[in-house]
């Protein structure tokens, strides 16, 4: 494969994409400075919220936690000098907030603030959480340390392919003792002693890079090939397979792991990725309607899917509020009683929801920053799915447009899913939230996925090689 | 590729659109009808603690409970509760925690809390007048010296039990002890892990301190039955007087079995002759006596007298929940005759001990006993109050007066039970009651009672007493009584 791509016509100097020429590094440092104020802010709130002093431990995680962002700053700086100014700052200002978070419903209940003790959260998880921060920000250096350019990872599409299915199915081929998360009957974890890994965080990774190289190898004959029935282009039967394969894994997903949000995640992005790579609305349609149509099948086979449909439907029957219903109902009751302006950060009662720290993250901002806040978080993953848009459309080669593409999107589905789910817009699939909710995993994975598109950020805003003037008409092109 | 990316930043838009406009209906529009959702929890919560809750006074102005503003600044919640004098009232309080109520501060829930309809109007001229808006306090018919008394002698003596004092012209509640008892202050804690801790030791305590044994604890009333036999036989042979010679055997023989009721030790009933008035097989406490008389009657017509006073009635409540007294009708003659002197299966509360001497105190008629004087809302106007009222016509007139007659010679009587607390010994004041000593099968050693009212001639306490493995009634139970009595006395010449 040629590492130089012919500059195709499209994107000539007058492509209003590509006239960027400045790093914008100071912005994003002012930027990361902003992010970091407001985590401090809020954490300093919690504090006072709670104890009515400023957190005893507070210039320790706040050092870290500036530590860390400064690193990943001057990586960026050194490693990806191009990339876009928001990204960086968006997902440290997620992340900041659930460092926040967890701290405050891991004090709830101690030192005469009153309230219940989380008995699932342990009373290590804020700093737990800082580490896995730095974790997180150590992957992301690597992503960009490692992966110079982009395309390089499409030589890999189908190790990728091997390695996303096989994190993806070791949950369910692992005895349940191992893979099970206690009492839920999901099985998607790896325990190791007291040491848990999600594979599927890194799995959906590891899957869009695989989709991205498949799609662009392939995309002519999927774009191209087949019959119009009814003004739907529809494709060859023999060009199906993949699209079937992705859909009975996402399938086996659901019934084997009892994971109805990553299988909707992962069949979405396949299906996302599909639709950019053959701007085909027949590609689009039939995902669509294979999902709802597997999905309502296993809703009638496995009582676990069927009762995510009852307890959206009839949240509040007497007999669901006190069993499978309780938990969902009790975020949408913190979410209502944080109204427009919520608790505050600290006064609201989180504790009332069961895992109020995972999937139901959500809700625990809804009732302490109200409204207000809540679409405020909205509007910061709203913006950084943005940047990634932005970056799958400005970036030329076309492997690099539909990796972005796919991990912005699948960001967007994700929250789509999990807040969706929390506030009873569609039935609740628990999937942790992107940055914010307690865990190691998820926050890894997703700092991994802002690695990749800083990284492809940087290659789309690269100025292109100066002419050297000197040489009279004569122009020597840098070749890479 | 753009067009179809441009197309999926629009799915996306539409995505965070959908999220958003659901958002603002839940948490904009929504939040009044989740927040009436019988499972909401933080509703109840902030409901709860939306004002402060009002006090618990007795009815000579000790306050129990009260509330004043929270110590820590961080805590969300604006008053602590506390109770000055902690375990000795805990059974007429109750607790007040972050979930959950018992007692008074539970009965009285909705106006101690503020949030009853009968303070709405109150609550409305607050509003316009700019008042802070308080709960309501609660006056208990309590009399702090009678319940200092009987907490203080039950802790005295050590033993698990209770005591009930009652006005018997009224039905109030003048006393309620029960030992071992609990500090609710514990469990007024806004830290919710030391509630929890503290919680789970009062729950695992073998000693069950948590316990109301006054109301919720029932034990066999064993020979203070006998006040229930002597009702029923004066009632169905009107001839019969309390000096009317009696069968009095040392052994009485039950029919259809081989079983021998004797007397206490042994002893013969009076002069052995097997004939005895009436009065001093009361006063002695013959079981022989009384077995033959409840055989002659019947279980039925024991039951009968049993249920007028106040026994196997479910629904009792004080406004608290009491505990049911049983009297099971025996399936056999034999056990009949058991059942008569207050074994078997008969159970009571102190309670019901109380209103057995309450009721035979005020001519016959038994007053519906009541815990709760009035309500009075912040201004002090009163929001509710109790008035006395009968619950049953137990014996006529006369027959309490005899009834009374006997129970003055258990105490007044050489031969009596309890004659260690007559006049002489107790400073001219005449107590009449009945001593019980119970086989409760359960426990080791017998359950002391004791039902006693006092002064005679006018009669203004009537006092329960059970003490679980007490032993002889005469000995654990009747010195508590005697001390509650004196000192409600004592407290009423005061007033």
């Amino acid at each position: 494969m040629s590492s130089v791509t012919a500059p195709s016509p499209a994107v000539g100097p007058a492509d209003p994409l590509v006239p960027v020429v400045r790093g914008r590094r100071r912005t994003e440092l002012v930027m990361l400075i902003f992010a970091f104020a407001l985590v401090a802010f809020a954490f300093a709130n919690v504090g006072y919220s709670l104890r009515g002093r400023l957190p005893s431990s507070m210039a320790e995680y706040l050092g870290a936690f500036a530590v860390v962002m400064l690193v990943a700053h001057l990586a960026v700086r050194r490693f990806a000098p191009w990339s876009d100014p928001l990204l960086l700052p968006l997902a440290a200002l997620l992340n900041g907030l659930g460092v926040v978070m967890t701290y405050r419903l891991q004090q709830s209940g101690r030192n005469g603030s009153p309230g219940f003790v989380i008995s699932t959260l342990s009373s290590s998880a804020a700093i737990t959480q800082v580490f896995y921060t730095a974790v997180g920000v150590a992957c992301f250096v690597a992503v960009l340390v490692l992966i110079r350019e982009p395309r390089v990872l499409q030589r890999y599409t189908y190790t990728f392919g091997a390695i996303g299915l096989f994190l993806l199915a070791l949950p369910a081929l692992l005895p349940a003792s191992i893979s099970e998360i206690p009492g839920t009957g999901a099985k998607i974890q790896l325990r190791l002693g007291s040491f848990t890994i999600q594979p599927e965080e890194f799995a959906k990774l590891a899957l869009a890079v695989a989709f991205a190289g498949y799609l662009v190898a392939k995309r002519d004959v999927l774009a191209l090939a087949g019959r119009r029935v009814l003004g739907i282009d529809l494709p060859r039967a023999r060009d199906l397979g993949p699209i079937l394969v992705i859909w009975a894994a996402s399938l086996l997903l659901l019934v084997f792991e009892s994971d109805v949000g990553t299988s909707a995640v992962f069949m979405g992005l396949f299906v996302a990725m599909l639709y950019i790579a053959t701007s085909r609305t027949s590609w689009l349609l039939l995902g669509f309607v294979m999902f709802v149509v597997g999905a309502f099948v296993a809703s009638k086979l496995f009582a676990h899917v069927g009762e995510r449909f009852e307890v959206w439907l009839h949240p509040f029957t007497p007999s669901m509020a006190s069993g499978l219903a309780y938990q969902p109902d009790q975020g949408l009751y913190g979410m209502a009683s944080g109204g427009l302006l919520g608790k505050g950060l600290g006064g609201g009662q989180p504790y009332f929801t069961p895992l109020v720290q995972s999937d139901m993250v959500f809700t625990a901002f809804g009732e302490e920053l109200g409204l207000a806040g809540a679409m405020a978080i909205l509007l910061i993953y709203g913006l950084l799915v943005q940047r990634g848009l932005r970056t799958a459309m400005s970036v030329k080669d076309p492997f690099s447009k539909l990796l972005a593409g796919g991990l912005s999107f699948m960001l967007a589905l994700q929250v789509f899913v999990i807040v969706g789910g929390v506030t009873r817009l569609i039935p609740l699939t628990g999937i942790t939230t992107p940055f914010l909710s307690q865990g190691g995993s998820s926050l890894v994975g997703g700092w991994m996925l802002i690695g990749l598109l800083t990284r492809m950020s940087d290659t789309a805003r690269r100025p292109p090689p100066r002419p050297i003037q000197d040489e009279g008409l004569t122009q020597v092109v840098t070749l890479k | 590729m753009n067009r179809a990316l441009r197309r999926i930043s629009i799915a996306v838009l539409v995505m965070f659109v959908l999220l958003l406009v659901n958002i603002n209906y839940l948490q904009g529009f929504d939040t009044a009808s989740l927040a009436n959702e019988p499972g909401n929890s933080r509703a109840f919560y902030a409901e709860q603690n939306s004002y402060e809750r009002g006090s618990i006074v007795t009815s000579d102005g000790v306050t129990i409970a009260a509330s004043r503003p929270s110590a820590g600044n961080g805590d969300s919640i604006k008053y602590q509760r506390y109770y000055p004098h902690g375990a000795v009232y805990a059974p007429v309080t109750g607790y007040d925690t972050l979930y959950s109520q018992t007692g008074v501060e539970a009965a009285e829930n909705s106006l101690l809390s503020g949030n009853d309809a009968a303070l709405d109007v109150r609550k409305a001229i607050d509003l316009i007048t700019g008042k802070t808006t308080k709960g309501a306090n609660v006056e208990v018919t309590i009399n702090s010296a009678a319940q200092t008394a009987a907490y203080d002698a039950l802790a005295s003596l050590g033993k698990p039990g209770g005591v009930v004092a009652l006005n018997p012209k009224t039905g109030a509640i003048l006393a309620m002890a029960s030992y071992p008892s609990y500090d609710p202050n514990v469990l007024a804690t806004h830290n919710g892990k030391q509630l929890n801790d503290n919680d789970q030791a009062l729950l695992k305590d073998p000693a069950q301190p948590l316990l109301n044994r006054a109301l919720q604890a029932t034990y066999p009333p064993g020979s203070t039955f006998k006040i229930v036999t002597s009702s029923a036989l004066l009632t169905q042979n009107p001839s019969t007087t309390i000096n009317t010679s009696v069968y009095s055997p040392t052994q009485l023989t039950l029919p259809q079995t081989t079983h021998v009721l004797t007397n206490d030790q042994g002893e013969a009933c009076g002069n052995g002759s097997g004939q005895v008035p009436l009065i001093d097989a009361f006063a002695q406490s013959c079981d022989t006596t009384f077995g033959k008389i409840g055989m002659n009657l019947g279980a039925q017509a024991l039951a009968a007298m049993a249920g007028k006073f106040g026994m196997n009635d479910p629904n009792l409540a004080v406004p608290l929940p009491v505990a049911k007294s049983d009297y099971i009708i025996p399936p056999s003659e034999a056990l009949t005759a058991f059942s008569a002197i207050g074994q078997f299966s008969d159970t009571v509360t102190p309670l019901q001990e109380a209103m057995f001497a309450a009721a035979i105190a005020n001519g016959g008629a038994l007053m519906r006993p009541y815990l709760v004087q009035q309500v009075t809302a912040s201004d002090l106007s009163t929001v509710q109050t109790t008035s006395p009222q009968l619950l049953s016509q137990a014996v006529s007139p006369s027959v309490a007066a005899d009834v009374g007659q006997m129970m003055r010679a258990v105490v007044q009587n050489p031969n009596g039970t309890a004659f260690a607390f007559n006049a002489a010994n107790e400073g001219g004041l005449v107590i009449a009651g009945k001593t019980g000593t119970a086989q409760s099968g359960v426990y080791q050693t017998d359950d002391a009672v004791f039902t006693s009212f006092a002064p005679y001639g006018n009669p203004s306490i009537a006092v329960g007493v059970i003490i679980q493995g007490g032993g002889y009634g005469a000995a654990a139970a009747a010195p508590i009584a005697v001390q509650v009595i004196k000192a409600y006395l004592a407290n009423l010449g005061k007033q």
